[in-house]
């Protein structure tokens, strides 16, 4: 219903040596809740103001259901967006922020009123109607600029950092309501965080952005498996990196050949880097494993709860393994082991 | 001791108020006292004389509501200084808020280069007296036909007034936040409809406060009336100075509180608006 | 970007035009006509001797240069004065006491009263037959009028001093009211712990946290007692004379050329006024520095 496409975006500011946002391509389902992620300054934002027309891009196209935006008016696009600090109109009380958008159209004051309380019912915020912004708390704040936000049911909802000023309990609720709200109302949207867990546990999708330039797009659990290059691994926890040569279909890396099993390899180019999770990493003192299999030595262990963290040297490659503590705790610095990367655990990455 | 000296404190205080009010003592005694003479502090009669001879309240017998009708439809001088003080105050205040808006909001909001050139320029006539720039206006004035014109003193008032609007409402849209427009936009409002329900009643208290004020400055200018009107254009502040001059403190006094009373009222609204921070009271000095 | 660009020269062109057009285009006008450039009875060589007829001449120098040091004067004294007794009610009226709000209120009277007005207030308060006199005579200090001081119309300039501190007084007060309020009591209080005495408060903790705000406020009140017409017209003498009423005096003058020695003092007038204003800057700037 509203596929939005984001075309070669490029924007530049004055007094920036580099582009804020630079070529992003993206496209967006429609129902999809998608996460923009990447640090502070990275152009999370003017992405955003660029798809409401608060900024017109220098260079690119966006489209909403195959027809350009950029020659609609803001007003006009049926994109709305949430500001990063909610920006509930100071002077009018909850209800009259919440029925802004629809006193634009024009309504009727008594229909307006209808949708009104529903929209704080759906939030759970009944009988705060006649407050005024300063009487709420950070939380409902939040909840009252998001119905505002979907009241005039937008083809695209736009968050900036929804959650960021949120205390951690409340994250947590506000989260879920999100999500439940979203799929319910079925609303395409785009949401900004620069905390990856956050990201993980609400997307559909990921774009994760650096220095205005995407680096990977693409569901939550690829992030952490299948990985695009090591700035995404990184982003998102990747500690193992070893570097490879791609020889027919074998990879040649300082530890030996490793038998790979990714469906990428013809992708990859000669020169490659082969990644895998601590946990996924295998370890005895025996051994007893049929494939990818060397010897090390335990550098060091560390302790931290139901996991227990080793680090381990093979040759000159240090790598990360992280184990359940239940029942291995006959593994201790110093000692030769054997590990294992199973060949459809790592995963090989053009950089 | 130390709570002697602060009773002492409080009544230097109360003593300090006492003297401040003096003169305002001083003009309602004036302006509502027959033959005040030396030495007497309370006058033996309290009179209207002065306000008849002002043509602003009729002689005793006639004061009936037709009397004061009439009397002010004769259009006496300081009706007339009175209504023009209030037009030309008006008119540059509104053309003043409405020119500087646009600039104060890019000054505030936004950082390019020349910015502080400009700003100084825009300051400068806060700080060079009025009688550098006045002398060589009026015979320019003069050659362009603006002098003894309304709408030249309206022009030359603009020189005080500007920079003190532009300066306070830059202060305003310092601690501003355009994104509340952009909120709006994206609700659907367009941008005619976002100034008047977002922009407007943001900056309104402040911007009313420079308004007021600005007023003030204009109702106030002496020597740029005088000879920019080349005494065609009679404003109060004239006539305060001509009566003065001429040495009847009835008359004076009679004047002066008409010519004080917007002053008063204007502080007794905003006084708490009024403060060092809020860059209102840096024009001042004008008044 | 372009578009920016463009936002920003339509916004600012016009207040700057009128800046420009009047008050610049004034004061070149002014400055041409000093240098007796008149094209209006057909002198158009430029040459300095208004100038010199001010600052040098036989007929007027003694006038300029007496009037200079009474400007001088009367601008330092007022400004000094007004900012001690602004500072002393402030510090004083913070606390809280019975009918602090009318005090208040009172201490701000004068901050919208137009400066015609104080200066009528001041001959109404001051003169040999104004109020005091009257309360010095009912109590017997006097026996008649010309017995009490002259300080109004005096030649030392008491009466334009006196309508200054009255005037100015509730600038300084507003704003010292607004940055001690601002402050809190906290650095006092602080203070007070680590065992300043009330002195010692005043002069190590107060004085530094108001002294940027007292400065660039006596910098408006300076240039403006330096410069302005009114109070010094109506409460001052023939001689001597302060120089923006010399000036405006000289131009009125029926005799054209005292008209371009008229535009030849505002200039000089402009010209001190800066001067002093940079001079005051720069060694305020160089305190600050050094603090
Ligand atoms: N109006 C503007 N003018 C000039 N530069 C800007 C403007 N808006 C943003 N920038 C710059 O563009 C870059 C990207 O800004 P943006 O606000 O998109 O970052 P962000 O990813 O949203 O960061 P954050 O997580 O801190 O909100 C920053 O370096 C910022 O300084
Ligand atoms: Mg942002």
């Amino acid at each position: 219903m509203s596929d939005l496409k984001i075309i070669n975006l490029v924007k530049n500011f004055q007094g920036m040596n580099r582009p804020a946002v630079n070529n992003v391509n993206l496209d967006i389902n429609s129902g999809e809740l998608v996460a923009f992620l990447g640090p502070s300054g990275c152009g999370k934002t003017t992405i955003l103001k660029m798809i409401t027309g608060l900024f017109d891009p220098d260079n690119g196209d966006i489209t909403l259901d195959d027809k350009t935006l950029l020659t609609t008016p803001t007003e006009k696009r049926g994109v709305v967006m949430v500001f990063q600090n909610y920006l509930l109109f100071p002077y009018m009380n909850v209800n009259e922020n919440v029925g802004f958008a629809l006193k634009m159209k024009g309504i009727e004051q008594s229909i307006i009123d209808t949708k009104v309380r529903e929209m704080l019912d759906l939030v759970k915020l009944p009988d705060i109607g006649l407050r005024k912004p300063k009487q709420l708390s950070g939380g409902q704040q939040q909840r009252v600029a998001l119905a505002r936000a979907l009241i005039a049911t937008p083809r695209l909802l736009l968050l900036d950092e929804p959650l960021s000023n949120l205390d951690a309990h409340l994250r947590d609720e506000m989260r879920e309501l999100i999500v439940t709200i979203q799929k319910k109302l079925n609303v395409t949207t785009i949401f900004v965080t620069h905390d990856q867990e956050e990201a993980v546990l609400l997307a559909d999708k990921i774009a994760l952005i650096f220095d205005g330039e995407l680096q990977n797009y693409t569901s939550p659990k690829n992030y952490y498996e299948r990985p695009k290059n090591t700035k995404a691994a990184k982003f998102f926890g990747g500690v193992n990196f070893i570097k490879t040569k791609k020889n027919n279909n074998q990879l040649e890396s300082e530890l030996g050949n490793l038998i790979y099993d990714g469906n990428n390899i013809d992708e990859l180019e000669i020169e490659n880097i082969v990644t895998i999770r601590p946990e996924n990493i295998k370890i005895s003192d025996k051994d007893e494993y049929d494939h990818n299999s060397f010897k090390g030595l335990i550098k060091s262990v560390i302790f931290s709860g139901t996991h227990t963290r080793y680090k381990i040297l093979i040759k000159n490659i240090e790598l990360e393994c992280s184990l359940q503590s239940v029942g291995i705790n006959n593994i201790k610095e110093n000692d030769e082991i054997y590990v294992h990367l199973p060949k459809n655990k790592i995963w090989g990455m053009n950089d | 001791m130390n709570s002697n000296l602060k009773k002492i404190n409080i009544y230097a205080i109360y003593l300090g108020a006492i003297i401040l009010i003096l003169p305002l003592i001083a003009f309602f005694i004036n302006a509502f006292s027959f033959r005040w003479f030396y030495p007497q502090v309370i006058p033996k009669e309290l009179s209207l004389q002065a306000w008849v001879r002002l043509k602003l309240i009729p002689k005793s017998g006639q004061r009936s509501f037709e009397g004061f009708i009439d009397l002010w439809a004769s259009n006496p001088a300081v009706i007339k200084a009175l209504i023009n003080s209030l037009t030309i105050g008006f008119l540059v205040t509104v053309v003043s808020i409405i020119i500087a808006l646009p600039a104060a909001r890019v000054l505030g909001l936004l950082n390019f280069r020349f910015k502080k050139l400009i700003i100084f320029i825009m300051v400068s006539p806060t700080i060079l007296p009025p009688i550098a720039f006045v002398l060589g206006l009026n015979i320019n004035f003069i050659s362009l036909g603006f002098s003894g014109s309304f709408l030249g003193v309206c022009l030359v008032h603009l020189v005080p007034i500007m920079p003190y609007v532009v300066l306070t409402m830059t202060g305003i849209f310092a601690n501003y936040n355009p994104d509340f427009e952009h909120q709006a936009r994206t609700l659907g409002a367009n941008k005619t409809k976002t100034f008047f329900l977002i922009t407007l009643p943001a900056i309104a208290p402040g911007m009313v406060v420079a308004a007021l004020f600005a007023f003030l400055v204009s109702w106030s200018q002496y020597l740029l009336t005088f000879l920019i009107g080349a005494g065609k254009v009679m404003t109060l502040p004239l006539l305060v100075f001509s009566t003065a001059s001429s040495g009847n403190p009835a008359l004076t006094a009679a004047i002066s509180i008409i010519f004080i009373f917007p002053a008063i009222l204007i502080l007794f609204f905003t006084s708490k608006f009024v403060s060092g921070e809020s860059g209102a009271t840096s024009g001042f000095g004008k008044i | 970007m372009g578009g920016e660009r463009l936002k920003i020269i339509l916004s600012l062109t016009p207040p700057l035009l009128i800046i420009i057009t009047l008050f610049f285009g004034g004061i070149l006008y002014g400055l041409l006509q000093s240098l007796g450039y008149q094209p209006a009875i057909g002198k158009y060589d430029i040459n300095f001797s208004a100038y010199y007829n001010v600052l040098f001449s036989e007929r007027y120098a003694r006038m300029f240069w007496t009037g200079l040091g009474l400007n001088l004067w009367v601008s330092f004294a007022s400004t000094f004065l007004a900012a001690v007794f602004a500072l002393f009610a402030a510090l004083a009226i913070r606390k809280t006491f019975f009918a602090k709000t009318i005090c208040n209120f009172i201490y701000s009277l004068n901050l919208p009263m137009p400066h015609l007005v104080v200066a009528v207030g001041m001959i109404f308060v001051f003169s040999q037959s104004g109020l005091l006199a009257r309360f010095a005579s009912q109590l017997g200090f006097i026996n008649s009028p010309g017995e009490f001081p002259v300080l109004v119309r005096d030649k030392y300039g008491f009466g334009i001093i006196l309508a200054y501190i009255w005037k100015e007084a509730a600038f300084f007060f507003i704003i010292l009211m607004s940055v001690l309020q601002s402050l809190g009591e906290n650095f006092e209080e602080l203070a007070q712990s680590l065992g300043a005495n009330k002195w010692q408060r005043f002069r190590y903790v107060i004085l530094p946290l108001v002294m940027p705000n007292l400065f660039s406020a006596s910098i408006i009140v300076f240039a403006f007692s330096f410069g302005a017409y009114e109070v010094p017209a109506l409460l001052g003498v023939i001689y001597p004379q302060m120089l923006p009423v010399m000036a405006f005096e000289f131009f009125l003058n029926p005799d054209l050329n005292a008209r371009s020695e008229g535009m030849a003092l505002s200039i000089i007038i402009a010209l001190i006024v800066m001067i002093l204003v940079i001079i005051y800057f720069w060694l305020t700037q160089a305190k600050i520095r050094k603090d």
